[in-house]
């Protein structure tokens, strides 16, 4: 199974992710702050790791970047998912590996958003 | 006398190329002419540029005294200079006593008997004229005229080279002063990199000194950010190629000394030498707080349309949500209390509170709303709120209380207008206290009464004391909400009279949001 990461801090998106992936092939551990998704990621390598980006404290966009600096997280795809549109944030794009999910998404999209990345990345 | 006419007119061509002050050229003039024409009183006179008044320089004399003193300007009308320039011939009064011009009256009082007037022209125009004074009746003769006519001449061009020099200096003392007060840093930059002029302006703006940039080639570029530095470069190359007739605002950043990034804009003009491009001029300006507010509008816009996206949004996946749920047939998931409903419902709240702001701000802003003003008892409200948020407070176990000395008179005001500041800065207080206590305090000064709502949570920095009351400051961009609830505040208070700031310690050292609502006395009532 598909080791899957969320890092959201709003508890109804939580829901949400839940929802969506349940019964799916992955295995889904979600984190509420940024600070626990490095925690996380350093204890155990992910095959994807979703990330919200306005979260109090760190912010998506952060972690993003501290992951992709370091030589051992480079690799990781990561979906970032924002209610804005991906154009704020396209300068992550360059760092590679990263592609965004506009909120709202529903199943089919955050599904075939996962695939492509898992694909991507192989 | 008349000896020496060579070196007296040597002395005289070494003073015009040695010397501009015009002082020294007259001094040394005067001394020169001394040895070979007898004078008890030497002037130049020059025509200002209308013609009509002329401006004396009395060179020499041997009283104290004199009426046609030096730096004043003196019509031309009946002087013996007007003759002088009319006719470009000497003038030789043999009596001033006969009082030919109105200006022999005068020397004549000062006890000048005989005058020599000499035109002074240069390239064929009259520029006024040198004028010597005898005691002696019926002194100067033709023969006078003969040897000065010969170093007139020279004369002539010391004195329109030294006043066309200190026009020059003058113009460019007033360019100096421009280029030294300018707020915005003035360049000349030849082709090679070197910079011909630098206004001192620069260290303020970039924090290095003008000598750095004299001393190194290119100096100005170096500091360029190093993502903007190759289209500088191009920018500037375009126009000393000639490619490009100026630069006009050309924004690009630098690094200050101290690291800090500033933004400047370029406008700039190739430096001509007939048809060859020699170099590059112009001004950059400092627009870093432009940039700055730029960057705060583009950054509240993203902050206002994430808050109005983020509830749309899971609506929305709150409907997808539902009906999958309809698919599978998992009914328990619709009923109230389920969680679609909880999400549809809070965000529906949310969204419906963040519209209401936006329009309250607004409607508070244009001052479209008047204040209904009633006789508030502030003991009452205060309490009533203290009440509604006890809950919510003992939840996060915060202690919330209130002082309130029972002296506190009835004020005018708005009363839901009111209701809604203190309830909005006791519930901010709530959302940024983690522990401790939140405390609502009165006071009672001359002519206001003082609300305090003091907490012992996060704190503010000086920077955030500052902006906390702007329409949609956030302290960082993940911090929740548009950031409108304290400028609502601010516009609240600020139309009750009142004033609104913060007190804190710093960051983590709890905060104290006061207020003031002046106390109306009313005078007809109390009579």
């Amino acid at each position: 199974m598909k080791e899957l990461l969320i890092v959201e801090d709003d508890l109804e998106m939580q829901e949400f992710y839940k929802d969506m992936l349940q019964g799916e092939q992955f295995t889904v551990t979600i984190v509420s702050n940024g600070e626990e998704g490095i925690k996380k990621i350093k204890e155990k390598k992910y095959d994807i790791v979703i990330l919200d980006i306005l979260m109090e404290g760190m912010t998506g966009d952060r972690l993003f970047a501290l992951l992709r600096r370091d030589i051992r997280y480079k690799e990781v795809p990561v979906i970032m998912a924002s209610a804005l549109d991906e154009k704020t944030y396209r300068c992550f794009q360059a760092l590679g590996n990263v592609s965004f999910l506009e909120k709202p998404f529903n199943k089919e999209k955050l599904l075939g958003e996962i695939t492509k990345r898992l694909e991507g990345h192989k | 006398m008349f000896i020496n006419k060579k070196e007296i007119i040597l002395n005289i061509n070494k003073i015009i190329f040695s010397s501009l002050d015009i002082r020294e050229v007259y001094q040394t003039m005067s001394k020169e002419l001394s040895k070979v024409i007898d004078f008890d009183r030497l002037s130049v006179t020059l025509i200002t540029e209308n013609n009509a008044l002329y401006e004396n320089f009395v060179l020499s004399k041997d009283y104290e005294y004199t009426a046609l003193k030096e730096g004043v300007l003196y019509p031309m009308e009946g002087s013996m200079m007007k003759r002088v320039i009319q006719f470009r011939q000497p003038v030789i009064v043999e009596d001033t006593s006969k009082g030919r011009f109105l200006t022999d009256i005068v020397l004549y009082n000062e006890g000048i008997h005989s005058r020599l007037g000499f035109p002074l022209e240069y390239k064929d125009r009259v520029i006024g004229s040198v004028n010597f004074g005898s005691k002696r009746k019926d002194y100067y003769t033709k023969k006078h005229i003969d040897f000065f006519a010969q170093i007139a001449p020279q004369l002539a061009m010391a004195i329109e080279n030294t006043r066309l020099f200190n026009r020059i200096k003058e113009a460019e003392e007033k360019y100096r002063n421009i280029i030294e007060s300018s707020p915005d840093i003035i360049f000349e930059c030849a082709k090679d990199g070197e910079f011909l002029l630098m206004s001192p302006s620069v260290e303020k703006i970039t924090g290095y000194p003008v000598n750095q940039f004299y001393d190194n080639r290119g100096y100005g570029l170096s500091l360029c950010y190093s993502e903007d530095q190759e289209r500088v470069q191009h920018e500037i190359l375009q126009v000393l190629n000639g490619k490009n007739s100026n630069l006009m605002d050309l924004e690009f950043r630098i690094i200050h000394k101290q690291g800090q990034i500033i933004w400047l804009s370029l406008e700039a003009v190739p430096i001509k030498e007939g048809d060859k491009i020699i170099g590059i001029e112009g001004f950059c300006r400092d627009i870093t707080e432009r940039k700055k507010l730029d960057e705060l509008k583009d950054s509240l816009i993203r902050d206002v349309t994430h808050e109005l996206k983020t509830p749309v949004a899971k609506i929305e996946m709150a409907i997808d949500m539902f009906d999958r749920s309809i698919k599978t047939g998992n009914v328990n998931a619709l009923g109230s209390g389920s969680k679609i409903h909880e999400i549809l419902r809070n965000n529906t709240n949310r969204l419906k509170n963040t519209i209401k702001n936006i329009l309250d701000i607004s409607k508070l802003e244009s001052g479209m709303e008047p204040l209904k003003l009633s006789d508030i008892p502030l003991i009452e409200l205060v309490t009533q709120i203290v009440n509604e948020h006890k809950d919510t407070a003992s939840t996060k176990k915060i202690a919330l209380m209130s002082q309130l000395p029972s002296n506190i008179p009835i004020i005018k005001a708005d009363r839901d207008k009111i209701y809604h500041l203190i309830t909005h800065l006791v519930d901010n207080a709530i959302k940024f206290t983690e522990q401790g206590k939140i405390n609502i305090i009165a006071n009672v000064l001359t002519d206001s009464v003082e609300v305090t709502i003091e907490d012992t949570g996060k704190g503010l920095d000086e920077k955030t004391r500052e902006l906390v009351f702007e329409k949609f400051y956030k302290e960082s961009s993940s911090t929740l909400g548009p950031g409108i609830g304290l400028a609502i505040c601010k516009n609240i208070v600020q139309l009750h009279k009142g004033n609104i700031w913060v007190e804190s310690e710093g960051k983590g050292k709890g905060s104290r949001f006061k207020f003031t609502l002046p106390i109306i006395t009313d005078r007809k009532s109390s009579k």
